[in-house]
């Protein structure tokens, strides 16, 4: 058993979040394609197709209000345990308005109140729809999940990099990403083994 | 190689004047002189990458007052200054900039490289891809300080090498580059 205030601990669903996933399978049953809402990082799976659809019931509903995208990552999976290679790319959401108490992983016995959706895309062909026009704050959030791990977010008028300049070879958070010998005449030395 | 940074009329049994006119007159060299302006009135360029900027500025404000070796007039531009102090992490992006203003900078140019990062890449030599591991990489060093970030105190000790180096180096001369000789 864990401490108080340790994340291992939160075993019930966060009502906010059930309330996400009821009214997510409602509006739209094809959406939805796994959901955890026990444990310490619930999520909801959605389909690519249907994020942008997702994402704005999730803002637009008075009882949800999931104004704030916190955090947009991904997960790069080049040999899963089951099915196909894939990149999930992962949307952390808030709700100032329902929970003005949300703070990450401190409050002891209750669940994480920020919602996480996965969008699981193919590793050959990662796009995703953007969703910067429902968030403005994704913005800075897609270019660097494109610029550290090659998820291309689709519908954007241009998508530059972030934090690397515009001729580095590659993404270099995926895991298959070899050390360039270097970089305009200045040499990279890879760590050993790599 | 040890020299002597006195001027030569301060050097015992060097003086060719007599003892009543050393009251009045010092003898000297030009170079000596232009030495000694140059070192004690070095000017660094307002310029700092990461957290070694702090301590840079930390150096250059009240406590520390670094004036009163007269290089704390920080200047905003690199074509008035003549000492770059690197601090902080350089990464590959921002290298080709920072090669760029050490070329605006007017000979004579002296370079420190300040905190683990810009020596040889510090805490991101292992992993850290997008870290230039070395700024002696990009631009010539004169003083290496280390440190992770260094204390102002150190920087300070710094830069009386770097003094004490500019006199020793007295009446050296530049070495021609490439688009002087053409010019000439």
């Amino acid at each position: 058993m864990g401490e108080v205030g340790d994340p291992t601990t939160a075993a019930t669903a966060d009502p906010v979040t059930e309330r996400a996933l009821t009214a997510l399978r409602a509006a739209l049953p094809d959406a939805v394609v796994e959901a955890q809402l026990d444990g310490a990082h619930p999520y909801i799976g959605v389909r690519a197709t249907h994020l942008r659809a997702v994402c704005r019931l999730l803002r637009d509903d008075p009882a949800l209000q999931y104004e704030c995208c916190h955090l947009i990552s991904a997960v790069d999976w080049p040999e899963p345990a089951e099915g196909e290679a894939r990149i999930d790319v992962v949307y952390h959401l808030v709700s100032y308005a329902i929970r003005p108490d949300a703070s990450y992983r401190t409050r002891p016995g209750k669940n994480d109140p920020y919602l996480a959706l996965k969008v699981a895309v193919p590793r050959a062909c990662p796009e995703v729809p953007t969703v910067m026009d429902i968030w403005i704050g994704a913005d800075w959030h897609e270019r660097e999940t494109w610029d550290l791990m090659g998820v291309r977010f689709t519908g954007r008028k241009e998508l530059p990099r972030i934090l690397l300049p515009e001729d580095w070879p590659g993404h270099p958070l995926r895991k298959d990403w070899v050390y360039p010998a270097s970089y305009h005449g200045v040499p990279i030395i890879p760590p050993e083994g790599m | 190689m040890h020299v002597d940074t006195r001027s030569p009329s301060m050097i015992p049994g060097e003086s060719l004047l007599d003892p009543e006119l050393q009251q009045s007159v010092i003898l000297t060299k030009v170079q000596w002189v232009k030495d000694w302006g140059r070192r004690h009135a070095l000017w660094p360029m307002a310029f700092g990458l990461a957290c070694c900027a702090m301590e840079m500025m930390a150096t250059a404000a009240t406590k520390y007052d670094l004036d009163r070796f007269g290089a704390g007039v920080f200047r905003a531009s690199p074509r008035q200054s003549d000492l770059m102090i690197v601090a902080g992490t350089l990464s590959h992006k921002m290298a080709p900039r920072l090669r760029r203003l050490w070329e605006q900078m007017p000979d004579p140019k002296y370079v420190i490289a300040m905190g683990a990062c810009v020596i040889g890449g510090g805490p991101y030599s292992k992993f850290g891809y997008h870290v230039v591991q070395g700024v002696d990489l990009i631009v010539p060093v004169d003083i290496y300080l280390p440190g992770c970030p260094p204390r102002p105190e150190a920087l300070i000790d710094a830069i009386r090498k770097l003094q004490f180096r500019i006199q020793e180096r007295s009446g050296e001369t530049l070495p021609e580059t490439a688009d002087e000789t053409s010019a000439a």
